[in-house]
């Protein structure tokens, strides 16, 4: 499945809908939706906030991948922007140094299994596998 | 969608999904708050980062007053976002009773 989205947050409650009808559809554990959309909408609102050049529509594809969820944005006529390069997070942090913000982008590589980034011709594309399989155990 | 409401017992509860398009309006209600406050997540199906910046933010305030957030009913999937975000040792957080062993 594939759709493209306008840049907006209100476009948030479409996309929870697209994936929603991907797995309705069955094509893959409906255990793993909250952990897709979770990733989905931490990589599209880091593109809506840091790619402002662009007017071009997102382009979200959604598939199964083993025993798990395929799924890729695209964001056209953009910089560079490396997901694995987004500055450290330290949760450890006291509360008096924890701030609002930059958890997004950890937590997409906390929780999804694989994060792969392509650049190209100035479209940007980012991948990211969610599996059953919890990357986290034992952790 | 999200819904916020405060019970009679001074309890808010919020229902639904606490994504970025829902967190300017949590934040707008959750900054009406004052003192120790009690939120059920019992009907919370979905955080997002935006949601726990919302979250941090009235938890720094009202402690700065001598208060804060508990967070109550949490269930496996959020009490999942919390540890990874440190939020464990930030919040006070009693999981759903079905998650009993959820992080506390």
């Amino acid at each position: 499945m594939r759709q493209e989205f306008g840049r907006s947050l209100d476009e948030l409650a479409n996309i929870v809908a697209f994936t929603g009808r991907f797995f309705e559809s069955g094509a893959a554990d409906r255990s793993l939706k909250n952990v897709v959309d979770l990733c989905v909408e931490e990589l599209f609102v880091n593109m809506l906030r840091y790619n402002r050049e662009s007017v071009a529509d997102i382009l979200i594809e959604i598939g199964p991948q083993d025993s798990g969820v395929r799924v890729s944005l695209t964001d056209f006529d953009v910089e560079r922007f490396d997901p694995h390069d987004a500055p450290p997070v330290d949760v450890d942090a006291p509360l008096a140094e924890r701030e609002p913000g930059g958890l997004g982008l950890y937590l997409v590589m906390k929780m999804a299994n694989a994060v792969h980034y392509e650049y190209r011709d100035r479209v940007s594309k980012i991948t990211f596998i969610a599996d059953r399989k919890d990357k986290n155990a034992g952790h | 969608m999200l819904d916020i409401e405060r019970r009679s017992d001074g309890t808010v509860v919020a229902t639904g999904r606490l994504d970025a398009a829902q967190a300017a309006r949590a934040q707008d209600y959750l900054d009406g708050i004052e003192g120790a406050c009690v939120i059920d997540l019992s009907a919370l199906e979905y955080i997002s980062s935006a949601g726990l910046g919302v979250l941090l933010r009235t938890h720094k305030r009202l402690l700065a007053d001598g208060g804060g957030l508990k967070l109550v009913n949490v269930n496996a999937h959020l009490c999942d976002i919390f540890a990874y975000s440190g939020f464990d040792r930030l919040f006070e957080i009693v999981p759903a009773q079905s998650d009993g062993n959820a992080r506390s």
